[in-house]
């Protein structure tokens, strides 16, 4: 992965969970580049840590130890309210579950995050509707999220992720909620994102994603993994358990 | 974020929950309108108790008492160093102190006052009264700013002015129970009958007849100056000899009684502690009104406490209603800060949603206060007047007294102990991890 200059470089990264008296390591000690403009995937099972590698990256959580530098800034020093910057202005946020808001309509959704960024209601509700047509929901502007579909919903979601035009998308199992046809849309947007010249990380189940993908990641049990590995992994046979005597 | 978007979103979180903020505010709804209603009625109690006390007249007059080296005075005597002292402090308020008195800077005039020693009956028709007969050393009564009813204030030998309850204190003597009292009399330009009673040393009763005509009548002051019956100061000074049988040396015995006179009424409570370290026992009125105003405002400190306590528990509620409300929306702050919220942006949105419940419930309160103050109000004018015309008192116009600051005190006051209430649980919300309040089920 060194095609291009990297947007993210992530140095011997690790996460720990104390969860009672057990302690967790989600992430063991990963070493990854990601290039400017790349569209990544992150494949891995259930627990492998990569939803946890995404959140970290998103500046959504805090390390154990190790670096992170998204366009040359050390996330892990930041403060408080330097990360809040970073999260609206850097990333854009991509939830399986969507995440809006039930008393908003699609518009005011979108354009929640501007809110924060202290913009007129004028200019939020511009660049709002602009969003709402590149996605096709301009008729749908005044619907809540109730009135959507599901994909409809994670459309809204998406247009709200790009409503500061942030260069990093960080997307987390986008299609995990939603049909075929309509998660095969929403891969769609998420590559047309990549082709305007955005940097795009998504974690998923979902193989198909991978056809989309500059770069495929794997993850298993919170170690990055060549694809021979992966694929090993996902054929090994659990062996029948010992029934008891 | 800015301001107005800062309130729009805490109207429309707050309007999404209409049902749990009404329930809520009307806790605060009760407190405040408890508040602003006990304190009205202290306030007015203190209003209509300190409108009836004294004229203001009044407020200008400072009594002097010579100090004869005994105990203190009663209530109202200003500091004073007098007392307990034996002789050795003795001060007599001779000419010569009078002439002191004068000098101070802030006095008006310095009016000498005198009692009759003796009791005096006085007749007109078949009616009798014992009255308070006082001398004064003024040609004219109009020093002490009286109103007058009708006549004149002037004093002259064989006059006299009286206070407005004096014709109202004659009774019939010959009258027979059951029987209605006669009406009090009109004295104005009549001439009453007084008698002077001493008692000789065989213990025999002595009386001395005089004539006095009634040349003015003053208007009801609500003060002492209503059972008065006010003589020149040469006339009682001759009758007092007649009861002592011996001359009145005023540069020996001094006067009893003297009247300071300040030019601002401001003054008198620093000038009546002057008089005190000069050695005499001064005594205003104002010092009464300044024991009674601080008793209201302990009264209104404790009434605001009794409502403040429903303001408590109003309170109790609102950081309820917080508490409960982030933990229904910790996957919305989760969301706020993913997208870009600070802190900062989700203490203030929650800080302002709890302040919001208690400026609605503070606005409830006082609107809901005001209005029980005045119908309160009407119904005790009513009870009040009635009660009045029954007893022959003044009637008492206000009840309960709701003033601006207080209606507003009411207002922040309720709009604060929201902010305070969800102070917690804001402070809660704010410090949630972004990624554990998304992840909240």
């Amino acid at each position: 992965m060194n095609s291009a200059s990297p947007l993210i470089v992530i140095r011997q990264l690790r996460k720990t969970f104390v969860l009672g008296r057990s302690t967790v390591h989600a992430l063991a000690g990963v070493d990854l580049d990601i290039p400017v403009g790349s569209f990544t995937v992150l494949m891995g099972p259930s627990g492998s840590g990569k939803s946890t590698l995404l959140y970290l990256i998103g500046g959504l959580d805090r390390l154990t130890s190790g670096s992170i530098h998204v366009n040359g800034q050390a996330l892990e020093t930041m403060d408080e309210n330097a990360l809040a910057l970073y999260r609206r202005r850097t990333v854009g946020f991509i939830f399986q579950s969507f995440n809006l808001v039930s008393s908003m309509t699609a518009l005011e959704n979108i354009a929640f995050p501007m809110r924060f960024s202290g913009q007129n209601g004028a200019a939020r509700r511009k660049r709002a509707m602009e969003l709402l047509r590149q996605i096709g929901l301009e008729k749908r502007s005044h619907h809540r999220p109730t009135e959507l579909s599901g994909g409809q919903q994670q459309r809204v979601a998406i247009a709200r992720a790009l409503v500061n035009d942030p260069p990093l998308i960080l997307a987390d199992e986008p299609t995990g909620n939603l049909d075929t046809s309509s998660g095969y849309a929403i891969m769609q947007l998420l590559s047309e994102l990549h082709r305007s010249g955005r940097t795009v990380v998504v974690v998923t189940h979902d193989p198909r994603m991978t056809r989309f993908a500059t770069h495929t990641l794997y993850l298993l049990d919170g170690h990055i993994v060549s694809e021979a590995e992966y694929e090993a992994a996902s054929k090994f046979e659990i062996p029948s358990e010992v029934s008891p005597a | 974020m800015r301001f107005f978007d800062l309130l729009s979103l805490i109207s429309s979180n707050l309007s999404r929950r209409k049902g749990r903020v009404v329930l809520t505010a009307i806790g605060v709804v009760i407190g405040t309108a408890a508040v602003i209603i006990l304190v009205s009625l202290a306030n007015g109690l203190q209003k209509s108790a300190t409108s009836q006390l004294w004229g203001i007249s009044d407020l200008k007059m400072i009594q002097v008492s010579p100090n004869y080296g005994g105990g203190e005075g009663g209530p109202g005597i200003v500091g004073g160093k007098g007392g307990g002292g034996g002789g050795s402090n003795q001060q007599l308020l001779t000419p010569q102190t009078l002439k002191e008195l004068a000098a101070l800077p802030g006095v008006e005039a310095v009016i000498p006052r005198d009692y009759l020693y003796s009791y005096a009956q006085m007749r007109f028709g078949k009616l009798e009264t014992y009255p308070q007969l006082v001398g004064i050393e003024a040609a004219n009564l109009d020093v002490f700013e009286y109103p007058l009813q009708g006549g004149s204030t002037e004093l002259q030998r064989g006059t006299a002015v009286v206070g407005s309850w004096v014709a109202r204190s004659f009774y019939d003597p010959s009258l027979r129970p059951g029987q209605d009292p006669p009406p009090p009399p009109d004295l104005l330009g009549q001439t009453v009958r007084l008698e002077i009673v001493k008692w000789s040393n065989d213990g025999q009763e002595i009386r001395k007849k005089i004539s006095l005509r009634i040349v003015g009548v003053l208007q009801e002051t609500r003060g002492e100056a209503d059972g008065m019956v006010f003589v020149s100061m040469g006339e009682l000074t001759q009758w007092n000899e007649w009861v002592n049988n011996k001359r009145i040396n005023r540069s020996k015995d001094g006067y009893t009684n003297v009247v300071v006179k300040a030019t601002d009424p401001n003054n008198v409570i620093e000038l009546a502690n002057q008089i005190n370290e000069m050695g005499f026992q001064a005594y205003t009125p104002q010092s009464y009104v300044q024991n009674i105003n601080s008793f209201f405002i302990v009264l209104q400190i404790v009434f605001g406490g009794v409502g403040a306590i429903a303001l408590l528990v109003a309170a109790i509620g609102i950081a309820n209603t917080m508490t409960m409300a982030i933990l229904e929306r910790t996957r919305e702050i989760g969301l706020m800060k993913a997208i870009g919220a600070s802190n900062r942006d989700v203490l203030s949105i929650f800080l302002g949603e709890a302040a919001g419940i208690g400026f609605l419930g503070g606005l409830g309160g006082v609107l809901i206060g005001w209005v029980t103050a005045q119908l309160l109000n009407i119904v005790a004018a009513n009870y009040l007047a009635a009660q009045a015309a029954q007893s022959g008192g003044p009637p008492t116009t206000i009840a309960l007294s709701t003033p601006v600051w207080l209606m507003l005190f009411g207002l922040i006051f309720a709009t604060l102990i929201g902010l305070l209430s969800g102070l917690y649980p804001a402070l809660r919300a704010a410090t949630l991890m972004p990624v554990t309040a998304l992840k909240y089920e």
